[in-house]
């Protein structure tokens, strides 16, 4: 069964003036259980909109979606889902103990596990000294990992994140990546938004573009990565002990190898050029 | 309990523990304090001093159950909408007619605590009164209970008037001043129904007659909770007239909750 299914997904917004705006024009997308899928785009592409959409927030205009082959405009589908909003808010007047505590019994865990799931991701998400304190005093980093804490706390089949990396600092992001690496290891879908290729890079098995409401391309990340290789740096020492770096085309290694041997100059180390994901990201947005 | 009722349960908590760390609770709290000049205010009067200690003190829980009804009832859903608060509520397994529920059950309770706090105050001011100004009238404690009583009713019936708003609002301009212009109309309709099929209405035009009557049965007749005079005076309540009226509240407050909950279901969270 796939985790998430979304089927001729199309969203019509009406503006000011009556002006009709296409956010998401005809979307549809797969995704497998225990596969971590990242959704890149740039601001106002239509992410956010599909997100809110699986999550029955924004009904829409034609289309649907299902989460475990249920429906996602029924509310229970969401009981396999940790959703993280994106620049979530909650109730500020609750401690993150309390939000928790209240999140728990909506997935109706039982209070024994509730209390040891809490612990866990309190002390992964670095809240456990700060989860007694009301949540309008945590700073934005702090209530984006409450945010991660309720998502997290259930351990469901599938995590649906929108930016999680926003509003974190370097330790924070590092802390979200490898969150999700550990949940890919568990076989947990993931389904996260971001405009920030380098993540997409490090922790996904596919990745989808989307802009203007489109889904642009589909693909492996590690196919992405495989085609956009160029060629090698091979870096030699000659028999004099002088250090030579050389670019080889992708076809030419072997050649080069062969070339090093016969001048008796010893290989130190080869390194893979490639296009990296942003350069694959922009040509696809480019080419639209 | 099922599951669905245990989710309308959390939610109400999480209302109840919100309305008791707000401001606007400990502002009534400070409100209530005027319980203890109401002695001192009715013995001013000379006469009637425990009928004006009733009065005095059936209108000040009146009043702050309408300042509990409007803000708290027509910020509630608003300020989650507004404040972002429902992406992350509505992303759990928790239907928008349970949560809707869950948030207007919430604030009645609330007010339904207030009440009987508000009662016991009432009841003790009176009770000193009476005995520092003995009054020639006795005082009938069940009627005093009833009036405040059906005066929570009412409130809560406006509650489910802020919620239906709510629903459809993108500001607080609706939630709060479309309940106080029904709070003022809901005072007047039977007033204004009674008139205009009195031989006094007539010379009104048959389209100003046929709107009054319309208005009388669209918006909520709040008259017929008040039963102050019954309390002040000791008249005998009229049995019949209360079961009416209770009937009414749930009838009514039902339509404006399945309405809220048709509407709120259909909203978009932008």
């Amino acid at each position: 069964m796939n985790a998430i299914e979304i089927t001729g997904m199309y969203k019509q917004f009406t503006g000011k003036r009556m002006t009709k705006v296409d956010a998401l024009k005809g979307l549809d997308l797969t995704i497998a259980a225990g596969e971590v899928f990242g959704f890149l785009g740039p601001n106002g592409a239509g992410k956010s909109t599909t997100i809110k959409l699986v999550m029955g927030l924004l009904r829409p205009t034609s289309g649907r979606a299902q989460i475990m082959g249920m429906d996602s405009c029924q509310a229970e589908s969401r009981r396999h889902v940790g959703y993280l909003p994106e620049n979530p808010a909650f109730y500020d007047y609750l401690s993150a103990e309390e939000y928790i505590a209240f999140v728990g019994s909506q997935f109706r865990m039982d209070k024994v596990l509730l209390t040891q799931r809490s612990e866990e991701v309190f002390k992964r998400l670095d809240l456990w000294e700060a989860r007694k304190r009301p949540i309008r005093g945590y700073s934005k980093g702090m209530v984006q990992r409450v945010g991660l804490a309720q998502a997290l706390v259930h351990d469901p089949d599938v995590y649906i994140l929108d930016e999680p990396m926003s509003g974190l600092d370097p330790i924070g992001r590092s802390l979200v990546k490898d969150i999700i690496l550990d949940l890919r290891i568990r076989g947990k879908c993931v389904f996260f938004s971001t405009h920030i290729t380098d993540d997409v890079e490090k922790v996904c098995d596919r990745v989808g573009v989307i802009n203007k409401g489109q889904l642009l391309v589909v693909e492996s990340v590690e196919t992405i990565l495989q085609r956009g290789l160029e060629g090698y740096t091979v870096f030699l020492t000659n028999p004099d002990g002088k250090k030579e770096e050389l670019f080889v085309k992708k076809a030419e290694l072997q050649k080069c190898i062969e070339q090093s041997v016969i001048l008796h100059q010893s290989v130190e180390k080869i390194e893979p050029c490639r296009k990296n994901m942003e350069t694959f990201f922009l040509e696809i947005v480019a080419q639209q | 309990m099922k599951g669905g009722q245990r989710s309308m349960k959390t939610i109400m908590q999480i209302t109840l523990k919100g309305v008791f760390r707000d401001r606007v609770f400990h502002g009534i709290m400070v409100t209530a304090c005027a319980f203890l000049l109401i002695p001192v205010i009715a013995s001013l009067s000379m006469r009637q001093v425990t009928e004006l200690s009733i009065t005095l003190s059936l209108s000040l829980i009146s009043f702050i159950l309408l300042l509990l009804a409007v803000f708290l009832g027509g910020t509630s859903l608003w300020k989650d909408i507004e404040r972002r608060y429902t992406f992350s509520v509505l992303g759990l397994p928790l239907s928008r007619q349970r949560y809707l529920l869950g948030r207007f059950g919430g604030t009645a309770l609330f007010v339904l605590l207030v009440t009987v706090v508000l009662g016991v105050a009432a009841f003790v001011v009176v009770l000193y009164a009476s005995i520092i100004y003995p009054s020639e009238r006795p005082i009938v404690w069940l009627n005093m209970a009833a009036c405040i009583l059906f005066d929570a009713l009412k409130y809560i019936l406006l509650i489910a008037v802020a919620t239906l708003f709510s629903t459809v609002s993108t500001s607080f301009f609706l939630p709060v001043f479309g309940t106080i212009a029904t709070f003022l109309a809901g005072g007047v309709t039977q007033q204004v129904y009674e008139f205009v099929n009195s031989p006094a209405g007539d010379k009104l035009s048959p389209v100003i007659r046929q709107v009054a009557s319309g208005l009388y049965y669209i918006i909520p007749n709040f008259g017929a909770f008040d039963l102050k005079i019954y309390a002040i005076y000791g008249l005998a309540l009229p049995v019949n007239g209360l079961l009416l009226t209770i009937a009414y509240f749930v009838v009514y407050t039902g339509l404006l909750l399945s309405a809220a909950a048709a509407l709120f279901a259909r909203r978009e969270m932008r």
